[in-house]
């Protein structure tokens, strides 16, 4: 009996092997798999990284004629998924939260430069933003960096060690150029996701929360007397990258309402005029051994699927916009990006 | 009336299949509502918006409802919301008496839905407004609230409440999440352990271990002696299934459903907490309440009650704030933002079509759960009568689909289950609890993060006294439930000491 | 005056070590609580881990040895082997459709007690379509990942 239980699962072995290599001899050029796994930083299925992955990775799929599934692991999960996989079995989704996590000193988070290979950049999302009550007595940026000079206590909610943390840094390094030592006046309060974030404002516990042009839109629309209106104060894309959305903005907010809020003077350096701007970008990662022939084939694929309108009328209708850089360029610019950061999270740890 | 053109056949067929997959998904030991509507949701991108939200509508209620069949057949919860259902429905079980149990849970089941349903439809802005009113220090006391479930849930005082902080302990292991708000950094455990550890244990394959893997050990111990003689359980004998159960269980049905509806509604609580609170509460304010935990229909009541009650109130912050009130629903939020539809406050008023959609998709989905499963159970309830070496091997292989498939494949979720399952198995040995453990283990990473953050903002323990009029309640709430919990259980000692 | 008595319960956590608040206020009950386990019953642990010696031992009471370990040996092997396979067949989940059918073939007969030869082929036949099935719809059907 033994016997035969041996030579059953030596069959099944052999073919299970041989419907692999077939299927993966389908495409000749490309070294892909025939199943590729796109696992992504965050574990929702709800957010925007989920949402911009599950676009371009059905478009590349179908270019590639392959399958591949978009898997919500997180950042730690997605990060091993990576290291343990050379052949390209497994790749990556994530935004620049993967650099700052690093640059915040967050634990776990590593060099991606150094230890992962930067793909492809595919799209922005233009609605990092930042609100107040909509009865605050601050009605712009300046009217809170102005108000920190004057010892006015400024509580800002963010999640800690990312994205949401960056423009809370800018906005201290900027009181600490126009009012040096008054940048203690800038107080984070760390909390979660955008719920948590809400409810603090709500609570009248902040006075500024870190939050998004998609889930935070409908809320300034409510009247003043409602608890839980607000107002914009900031987006951090530059006007450029708002230029690009589509012309009805999102909800009752109008594009050329939403360029107001972009146009805010945040500075970077006492030496330069350049203003903080910042683009959320959602890029590829491979693993650091990945072929470069199958790198090459994504770049060639994505290029080909930015061309057709499709893809960018589907990001655009999100509320993305569409940003393709091929790997080499991509991850030049990747690095710029972390380099200027860096320099901003330095000047406030100093 | 744009609406009626919504209605098509297809809208009916998407529910019908929804529920009749999630109802299979809860079913699977290790395979859970969440995990269905995860599954399904790139479908719903080629659906479209009202089909798309139809089929996440009937699975979420589906594997809620499932959920219950395996917790009582096989003493292992579908889903973790159907933990409560394990206390009498497996001793019901075991009573010959699992059809009845499962009859009443149906029954309980459709009842808290459509309450839930029809609180969502009536008073969901209103509600909303009200559910904001909780900060970081009602939401800690709520949690306080549930975990006093315990003292009224052990059967040792001493013994549960250590299991059941031991619980939170577990659950506190890995890193203190920066998505949570925390810095990161790991702790309660050694550096060797931190890159496997550093998410942490998740519930889902410590949930199946302690009561899926446990059971198997603890049987394969006895050699499954039981399999042939004594302990084989049987469908005959015992009462047979009729509506006189709900004879004065109209209070249970309503104070259930309404916990259920009202802790959905809170976001970060956590569906589980639901029905181990109306549970609780049935136990403490019932009229007679000596027999549950040994096999009362009253206890599958309150617990199948709220559980489906959560899918109403879960579902109230979603569409008038834009923001999940329990884990399924936070996937069912992907199911918006991938067809660009905005979910916040105004969600309602922008969208009245599709707002009537979900509320009849959600009845429609209650219906169509209610006559699958009324109707389906016998043939459901006969999986006890398959024999345990063919059946066993089959949930170990299932759970560990569950526990790979929860975080999209990690395969430390897999080891996870083995370590719980042995762990199960020792504490069943040296008189730990499991059922404190696995509800502190639930509640504790959020009572950490409300716990911190209120007194980060505020600074001082008093706050947790003076911080509202909700508070004060609250700590009413929690001090009669402990009461009534430490008396309940020092009467029942009592008890045993005269019968013995 | 009552805000001086307040002012005892004051405290200020320090965001670096914020991680540490909660879980020593939990390690500490923990203590106490085992502290207080041991006080009240620690007249029955000694009697009670010998006796668990000779039972592991087989020298003691029912304690079905060849099933119990068997299970654990084989589910440790099942995970191990799930974890090696899906390396080579990287997301097609042919790795859990293998090992699975391997795992419910053996635990069957580990558990089962008489074998007949119709036992023996209903156990082949469970262990290679449940597994077959369970993978076809989920993995193909539904595109769960699976190792």
């Amino acid at each position: 009996m033994k016997a035969i239980w041996g030579k059953t699962c030596l069959a099944m072995l052999t073919s299970a092997a041989i419907g692999v290599s077939a299927s993966a001899q389908a495409q000749d050029e490309c070294p892909l798999p025939s199943n590729l796994r796109v696992v992504i930083g965050s574990t929702s299925t709800g957010g925007d990284t989920y949402q911009a992955s599950s676009i371009i990775v059905d478009q590349l799929a179908e270019k590639l004629d392959i399958n591949a599934k978009v898997d919500a692991v997180g950042v730690m999960g997605a990060f091993r998924a990576l290291e343990r996989d050379r052949r390209g079995n497994t790749i990556m989704v994530f935004h620049d939260g993967s650099y700052l996590g690093n640059l915040y000193g967050v634990n776990g988070y590593p060099d991606i430069f150094e230890n992962y290979k930067v793909g492809p950049t595919f799209a922005i999302n233009p609605g990092n933003a930042y609100l107040v009550p909509k009865d605050s007595p601050y009605q712009s940026m300046d009217d809170i960096i102005e108000a920190a000079g004057n010892d006015k206590k400024i509580r800002v909610a963010i999640q800690p060690g990312g994205v949401s943390e960056l423009g809370f840094s800018a906005l201290k390094n900027a009181v600490r150029l126009k009012h040096p030592g008054k940048e203690s006046n800038i107080v984070a309060v760390n909390t979660g996701s955008q719920a948590d974030k809400n409810q603090l404002l709500f609570d009248g516990a902040v006075d500024v929360i870190n939050g998004s042009v998609q889930a935070n839109e409908q809320y300034t629309n409510l009247p003043e007397d409602d608890q839980k209106a607000m107002r914009f104060v900031w987006l951090t894309s530059p006007e450029e990258t708002i230029a690009q959305t589509n012309e009805e903005g999102m909800g009752k907010t109008t594009r050329e309402q939403l360029m107001q809020y972009a146009d805010v003077d945040i500075p970077m350096s006492a030496d330069s005029d350049e203003s903080f701007t910042f683009d959320k970008e959602f890029f590829f990662l491979y693993n650091k051994d990945m072929d470069q022939a199958a790198v090459d084939c994504i770049d060639n694929a994505l290029a080909d699927v930015f061309e057709e309108d499709e893809v960018n009328e589907q990001l655009k209708r999100t509320f993305l916009v569409p940003d393709f850089k091929p790997s080499t360029e991509a991850s030049e610019w990747i690095q710029q990006k972390n380099e200027k950061y860096e320099t901003i999270i330095d000047n406030l740890k100093g | 009336m744009d609406i009626l053109s919504h209605l098509t056949p297809m809208f009916f067929g998407l529910i019908a299949a929804g529920t009749l997959i999630g109802i299979i998904f809860g079913a699977i030991p290790g395979m859970t509502a969440t995990m269905a509507v995860a599954v399904c949701l790139p479908l719903t991108y080629a659906f479209g918006l009202e089909n798309g939200v139809a089929l996440l509508l009937g699975l979420y209620v589906g594997g809620i409802s499932g959920g219950m069949v395996p917790a009582v057949l096989l003493n292992i919860p579908g889903t973790p919301s159907s933990i409560c259902t394990t206390f009498d429905g497996y001793p019901m079980a075991q009573k010959g008496e699992g059809e009845r149990a499962l009859k009443t849970g149906i029954v309980a089941s459709i009842f808290g839905g459509l309450f839930s349903a029809a609180v969502l439809f009536f008073f969901a802005p209103v509600l909303a407004d009200f559910a904001i009113k909780f900060s970081n220090v009602e939401k800690f006391l709520i949690i306080l609230l549930a975990l006093t479930v315990i003292a009224s849930l052990c059967s040792n005082l001493l013994m549960g409440i250590f299991s059941g902080v031991l619980g939170v302990w577990l659950s506190l292991i890995g890193t203190y999440s920066i998505m949570e708000g925390g810095n990161g950094e790991p702790r309660l455990m050694f550096d060797f352990m931190e890159y496997y550890l550093i998410d942490g244990f998740s519930l889902l394959p410590v949930l199946i271990g302690i009561f899926g893997l446990t059971t198997v050990l603890l049987d394969a111990e006895t050699g499954f002696k039981g399999d042939s003689e004594r302990g084989r359980i049987s469908l005959k004998g015992g009462k047979k299934f009729s509506f006189g159960v709900f004879k004065g269980q109209l209070t249970n049905l309503i104070r259930s459903s309404g916990i259920g509806t009202f802790v959905g509604m809170l976001p970060g609580v956590g569906g589980s907490a639901a029905s181990v609170l109306a549970y609780s509460q049935e136990k403490n304010f019932s009229r007679d309440s000596s027999q549950m935990g040994k096999g009362a229909p009253q206890g599958i009541v309150s617990s199948e009650s709220s559980n489906n009650a959560l899918t109403g109130g879960a579902l109230v912050p979603l569409l008038s704030l834009g923001i999940p009130g329990d884990s399924t629903t936070a996937i069912l939020i992907g199911a918006f933002t991938l067809q660009g539809i905005q979910v916040g406050p105004l969600f309602i008023g922008n969208n009245m079509d599709t707002w009537y959609l979900i509320i009849i998709a959600l009845i429609i989905a209650n219906v169509l759960m209610f006559g699958i499963m009324y109707f389906a159970i016998r043939h459901i309830a006969k999986v006890i009568e398959v024999p345990k070496y063919i059946l066993y091997p089959l949930i170990i292989m299932m759970c560990v689909v569950g526990a790979y498939a929860i975080n999209y494949g990690i395969m430390f979720d897999v080891w996870t289950l083995l370590l719980f399952g042995i762990f199960g198995w020792v504490a069943h040995k040296i008189g730990l609890e499991t059922v404190p453990l696995i509800i502190g283990f639930i509640l504790g990473k959020s009572a950490e993060v409300y716990f911190v953050k209120s007194l980060e903002s505020y600074g001082n323990y008093s706050i947790f006294f003076t911080k509202s009029p909700i508070a004060v309640i609250l700590w009413v709430l929690i001090a009669v439930s402990l009461a009534f919990a430490i008396y309940l259980n020092i009467r029942n000692r009592r008890q045993a000491a005269v019968e013995s | 005056m009552e805000s001086q008595w307040l002012s005892l319960f004051d405290v200020t956590i320090d965001f670096d070590q914020s991680h540490l608040f909660f879980p020593r206020i939990v390690t500490w009950i923990l203590v106490i609580l085992l502290g207080l386990i041991l006080v009240t019953r620690y007249r029955l642990l000694v009697p009670g881990l010998k006796h668990a010696g000779r039972v592991l031992a087989g020298r003691e009471g029912e304690f079905d040895r060849k099933r119990f370990f068997g299970t654990l040996v084989l589910t440790t092997l099942y995970f191990y082997m799930m974890g090696v396979l899906s390396d080579v067949f990287p997301n097609t989940g042919y790795s859990f459709l293998i090992c699975s059918i391997v795992f419910v073939f053996s635990l069957s007969m580990l558990y089962v007690g008489q074998l007949s030869r119709r036992l023996v082929v209903i156990i082949v036949l469970n262990a290679l379509i449940a597994p077959a099935i369970a993978w076809y719809v989920l993995a193909q059907l539904f595109r769960i990942t699976l190792p």
